[in-house]
């Protein structure tokens, strides 16, 4: 075991999306000693009154994906491409390693549960009785390599569900009900939503968005507001199905939903839009109340598509590769490696990139342990790791570092985190008593509350060829079904149209070539049926906002460790009424859409399928959305929630957990834009921390 | 000895496999050498099972190519002496699935076999990663479609 004695101001557990905003942020501001404040980098009067900020950031996955000079990162990346093109299952986490030592759930592991016994063929442990059915990849970068890119914000009642439609829900292992708002409001998130589009890059029209919302698209987004980036076309498809579907309605319950196909914002590159101006700026302005963080102008520089990691001037317009989800070849489709690359390099005086020296990333590193210092305030004292030598080998090296003078922020994923946490275990004197606690989780809430979109695809055939494979996995979607008061009585949902055929339900084009096979086509034929079916198949999603459920949890047991001897997340998962009355409406929405469109249903659900059940005698089949989410949730008080509004843990002065799992409820816009903008939000709060550590 | 001179791909085997694999894929042979792949899948095809078997359906292919003078012809004797018969028929599955999919036995020959493999032409697409159209090729109807 070695113990690290160097004292770094701040350790990131994961260079994901949220881990490495936080490093490129906190990098481009230093602390002026005369001022005694956090300023932004390129504002320093006196160089000689800086102070840098010491930044270490841990990751599991292996040295080469961190790697990031060009020569190392093409190499690396193209191993990526070359594994994708070579596995026949070319599923989310296909191109990338799979490491024993820092494993990943992974979509082909997930199998039917039948209780008592759980399915533990995989990575996740999972009790059920539904299997959780998404995945993620550790890895630098983390999951944002295999997104597919889509951008929307949540619409502001999302925030407010209980105030809105009075859902409420149980409190952990008992009947009392609690609330599930938001300890912020869509208009406190509105201005780092602006940092976060900026950040990431994305490409989308203003006007043409079209919510089932009260606030007016002006006030939803702001005057004048625009993407920094023009819109991604929508595909050939999505016109011929927005030309069958454009001023119908939709019936469900006696109620009338016009249907409103609106382009999809994505963090994907096209052609900038001049009216979104210069390129800019993150920066803190220091105020009475704190830090604040704004987007400025640089006044002389004009905004910029960035391509890829390994050469600017690649991937900075979408080429069509239509493999977003598992790895855009160009790097056109954002990955936080971009965010990382920006933290770790720096532009010296001459405009040239140079690494820059109080950041460093440590990988192959795999932390598992958090402790406390009881006499100090409750601070994390240290954190524990175990650092694997090589790809092939699990021997590792134990490594424990102090972190009684760092600030301590967790940014693995929504599994990663809850598992750090509970397995983070301290014991206190109360009352004479010794009383064991668990770090974070005085609200009991650490874990609980895993959501995801539960994706009820449907699928058939289009009367005429629609040529779909084509093109980023989704340019559209149908937002009708996103708010309303039905989110009472069920799930609201969002509806992309996918442009990639059966791929995703039936398994196509494989599949059909195997059918037609079997009924003995051959030559001439065989072509053209193939040509006929394959240039007519539509599929569409009804991605099923999912509520927080406290028996919906991510818990950690001896029994189950990993190669490296960590806890492997132990999962409890089901769904409710609430979600199950909305696949039965979205089907009714479904067949609606298909009637008018004259498509053939080809959509098939079967005992087979590995999430499925039966609702009002009817069968429903769904998929995970990738959008794993709630296990560490923010919240307005510490009974009740493991963070407040800047992802600060509200039982430690010097943790922060960061990441999708801070999200109180899922909404019904992928998660990672909205998990961005509170993520770049939190650095105002560690800014401040940073300060008074500084001052004293 | 036939068996060392099956490995030859300039011995009329060779042209056998191309003629059947035109006539059982719908391509033409030109199509299919356009690929680049053509003396790969023949010589994987070797590589992964018994001569024998191989040799066995290139005599039955040999004998249909000679005595068919039709496309109607053609297609019957296949159906009869190929289709009708598992063992042939499964050879050619595998031969079809090979030239569509790039895969042998549901593992791709090499990355070029995903690349090039006909199932993305057929549908006026590409293979997802590779052979990029461009931006905003998929919003307008394919360039290469007919329809």
């Amino acid at each position: 075991m070695s113990n690290i004695e160097f004292k770094k101001d701040v350790i990131i557990v994961g260079t994901g999306i949220a881990g490495s905003l936080i490093a490129k942020l906190l990098t481009d501001h230093v602390f002026d000693t005369e001022k005694g404040k956090m300023v932004y980098r390129a504002e320093v009067d006196h160089p000689e009154n800086v102070r840098e900020l010491s930044i270490l950031m841990y990751e599991a996955g292996l040295e080469a994906g961190l790697e990031l000079d060009s020569s190392s990162s093409l190499t690396t990346y193209n191993e990526y491409i070359r594994k994708f093109y070579m596995e026949e299952a070319k599923v989310p986490n296909s191109p990338y390693p799979n490491l024993k030592q820092a494993p990943s759930p992974d979509v082909l592991d997930m199998e039917k549960i039948i209780p008592p016994f759980p399915d533990k063929k995989g990575y996740l442990v999972q009790f059920g009785p539904m299997p959780f059915a998404s995945d993620a990849i550790r890895i630098g970068g983390g999951t944002t390599l295999h997104w597919l890119g889509t951008t929307p914000r949540m619409l502001p009642n999302d925030f407010r569900l209980t105030e809105k439609y009075g859902i409420e829900i149980n409190k952990p292992d008992s009947e009392v009900k609690t609330p599930i708002n938001w300890p912020i409001d869509y208009d406190a998130l509105k201005p780092y939503y602006e940092m976060a589009e900026f950040e990431i890059g994305v490409s989308g029209n203003v006007a043409a968005q079209e919510y089932p919302i009260s606030e007016s698209m002006e006030e939803y987004y702001g005057k004048d507001y625009v993407f920094p980036m023009d819109e991604i076309p929508q595909s050939y498809m999505d016109q011929k199905i927005i030309n069958g579907l454009a001023g119908t309605c939709v019936q469900l319950n006696f109620e009338e939903f016009p249907l409103t196909m609106v382009p999809s914002p994505q963090g994907r590159n096209s052609t900038p839009n001049p009216a979104y101006g210069k390129a800019k700026i993150i920066k803190a302005n220091s105020t009475d109340s704190g830090y604040k963080l704004s987007l400025n102008n640089i006044e002389n520089e004009e905004y910029k598509a960035l391509g890829s990691v390994w050469n600017p001037y690649m991937g900075e317009r979408c080429e069509g590769n239509a493999s977003c989800v598992p790895i855009c070849p160009v790097q056109a489709k954002y990955n936080a490696l971009k965010t990382l690359k920006k933290a770790l390099y720096k532009f010296n005086k001459n405009e040239n990139l140079q690494k820059h020296k109080f950041i460093s990333v440590q990988a192959q590193s795999v932390v598992y342990k958090l402790s406390v210092d009881q006499a100090n305030q409750e601070k994390i004292s240290k954190i524990h790791l175990r650092r694997y030598i090589s790809k092939e080998k699990t021997d590792f090296v134990e490594e424990v570092v102090d972190t009684s003078d760092s600030i301590v922020i967790l940014a693995a994923n929504a599994f990663e985190n809850p598992k750090i946490l509970l397995n983070s275990k301290y014991t206190v004197i109360e009352n004479g008593q010794k009383v064991e606690k668990t770090v974070a989780n005085r609200s009991d809430q650490v874990g609980r509350n895993l959501m995801d979109h539960m994706v009820m695809l449907t699928w058939g055939l289009f009367p005429e060829p629609i040529y779909s494979y084509r093109g980023p996995g989704s340019t559209t979607n149908i937002s009708s079904f996103r708010d309303g008061n039905f989110r009472s009585e069920f799930s609201a949902w969002i509806s992309p149209l996918d442009n990639w055929g059966w791929s995703w339900p039936a398994f196509s084009p494989g599949s059909d070539i195997s059918e037609f096979l079997g009924q003995g086509l051959f030559g001439a034929e065989l072509k053209e049926a193939l040509a006929y079916r394959l240039s007519r198949q539509v599929l569409l999603h009804f991605e099923i906002e999912q509520l927080p459920n406290p028996n919906n949890r991510v818990t950690i047991n001896d029994q189950y460790l990993d190669a490296l001897g960590i806890p492997r997340p132990v999962i409890n998962y089901e769904l409710t009424e609430y979600e199950m009355k909305a696949m039965e409406q979205a089907k009714l929405a479904s067949d609606q859409m298909f009637k008018r469109l004259n498509i053939e249903d080809f959509t098939k659900y079967t005992e087979a399928d590995k999430n499925t059940f039966i609702y009002n005698n009817v069968r429903y089949s769904y998929n995970g959305a990738g959008h794993i989410v709630g296990t560490h949730r923010m919240g307005d008080n510490a009974d009740d929630s493991v963070t407040n509004s800047y992802c600060k843990s509200w039982d430690h002065p010097n943790l922060y957990i960061v990441g999708a799992g801070n999200m109180t409820t899922l909404g019904t816009s992928n998660p990672t834009l909205t998990l961005s903008a509170f993520t770049i939000r939190s650095v105002e709060s560690i800014l401040s921390d940073l300060e008074n550590k500084f001052k004293n | 000895m036939i068996i060392n001179k099956i490995l030859n791909v300039d011995d009329y085997y060779y042209d056998v496999f191309m003629a059947i694999s035109g006539t059982l894929t719908g391509f033409s042979a030109n199509e299919l050498q356009s690929t680049g792949l053509a003396e790969t899948y023949y010589k994987h095809i070797l590589g992964q099972i018994e001569t024998a078997t191989f040799l066995e359906f290139l005599n039955v292919s040999k004998s249909i190519l000679e005595n068919s003078f039709s496309q109607d012809q053609l297609r019957n004797a296949i159906q009869s002496e190929i289709m009708a018969d598992p063992g042939m028929q499964d050879m050619s599955n595998n031969i079809i699935t090979m030239w569509y999919l790039g895969t042998w036995e549901g593992t791709y020959v090499n990355e070029l076999s995903y690349k090039e493999s006909l199932v993305w032409t057929v549908m006026h697409a590409h293979p997802p990663g590779a052979k990029q159209p461009g931006f905003k090729s998929w919003a307008v109807q394919p360039v290469n479609s007919n329809s």
